[in-house]
């Protein structure tokens, strides 16, 4: 697979890509796949807050959409089409974490993870530890507080503040109505707005 | 855009979807519009802060997400399912699928009478009789025995007419 497309490759729109890939062009398939993987893989990533998870779960997105690639009619965009895979990948994943663990899933190993083992020791000039170490809390509070929400909570409040989607993008990728979709932003947003309201009014 | 439930206008008007006359007509049902400017304004603070500290999380080594991915894919069976189309799978959905169930189903029920049935005893009928016709008769003592019922079971009356019997069942001897 090419990680990288040529100015030709950029060009094509995902629709012909996505009409070549129905025929079992693995090629196009992986043009629309270096396309996507990016912002598919922070939006997992803010959703879980494991990179290995993130990791897998894309993978397994990818290979849902492959798989059923040919279902594709085209009524929506590529992007939101394959969202919907991400989002019922990631939401059963999450929903099977909260019944094996009994809901807990913001742990140590978690923010050990935060520690990335191969940063710098000495970190650059304009990065002053204490800037680094606030913001890491601020992420911390922010993750934990995210990680309260449910499944499909997060996945609004993410897709709308995060990646700036449609109401009706959002309701196609979750499988719901607008109105669900306007209600769910409406309590996940009072709830961040109880937890997070002392760390947002000092920053 | 107006919305049926008070959450819904109320994010429509947080994210600016209401036209000008349905902004004022949801305004107009607001009993504290001060105390709801600040929390439009909070929640408003609340997204670009997410936005601003929920930078895309950068994914390492693509290259080698692309190789186990195709690794995955060749794996899994390789081309997609081109002639799935989502008409053909509802149809056998609603179709075939259905017709097997309902099949089973009425199969399934119409086992579970038969045995229901089978075990349950005949209305009415009294325990003498049934001790008498489970009791078996030795052939090779009684050969010509011959055994008539007579019953009304509306009466409550049951004649058991034994004919040819050399000797009683000891069990049902006269004491």
């Amino acid at each position: 697979m090419d990680t990288e497309a040529t100015p030709a490759e950029v060009d094509v729109p995902d629709a012909a890509l996505v009409e070549q890939a129905q025929k079992g062009d693995t090629a196009a398939f992986d043009q629309l796949v270096s396309r996507y993987r990016g912002r598919i893989f922070a939006m997992i990533y803010n959703m879980v807050h494991n990179e290995q998870d993130a990791w897998d779960l894309a993978q397994d997105s990818f290979v849902k959409a492959w798989k059923s690639i040919g279902r594709f009619r085209g009524q929506s965009s590529f992007y939101t089409w394959i969202y919907r895979i991400v989002m019922n990948v990631t939401i059963d994943s999450l929903r099977k974490k909260q019944v094996k663990g009994g809901g807990a899933e913001f742990d140590d190993a978690i923010q050990l993870k935060e520690i990335d083992p191969a940063s710098r020791t000495v970190p650059h000039a304009d990065a002053l530890p204490h800037k680094q170490m606030e913001h890491k809390e601020i992420r911390g509070r922010i993750d934990a507080a995210i990680a309260g929400l449910s499944p499909e909570h997060r996945a609004v409040i993410l897709m709308k503040e995060i990646e700036g989607m449609q109401y009706h993008e959002i309701a196609e990728s979750l499988g719901c109505s607008i109105g669900t979709v306007m209600s769910r932003l409406f309590y996940a947003r009072k709830k961040l707005q109880s937890q997070l309201r002392d760390v947002y009014e000092n920053v | 855009m107006f919305m049926k439930t008070f959450e819904e206008n109320w994010t429509a008007w947080l994210d600016g979807e209401f036209s000008e006359n349905e902004c004022v007509a949801f305004e107009a049902t607001l009993d504290d519009r001060a105390a709801a400017e600040a929390e439009k304004a909070d929640a408003q603070k609340l997204g670009s802060f997410l936005k601003q500290q929920l930078q895309p999380h950068p994914m390492g080594n693509e290259e080698f997400f692309h190789h186990q991915l195709r690794q995955r894919i060749e794996q899994e069976n390789g081309t997609p399912d081109a002639d799935e189309t989502p008409g053909r799978r509802e149809n056998w959905w609603s179709i075939r699928r259905l017709a097997w169930l309902g099949a089973t189903s009425l199969a399934i029920f119409a086992v579970c009478t038969f045995f229901v049935m089978r075990q349950q005893p005949a209305p009415n009928q009294s325990q003498y009789l049934t001790q008498i016709l489970n009791a078996r008769v030795d052939p090779g003592v009684n050969p010509d025995a011959t055994v008539s019922i007579f019953q009304t079971n509306d009466d409550r009356v049951t004649v058991l007419w034994v004919d040819g019997l050399k000797s009683l069942p000891s069990e049902y001897a006269a004491k």
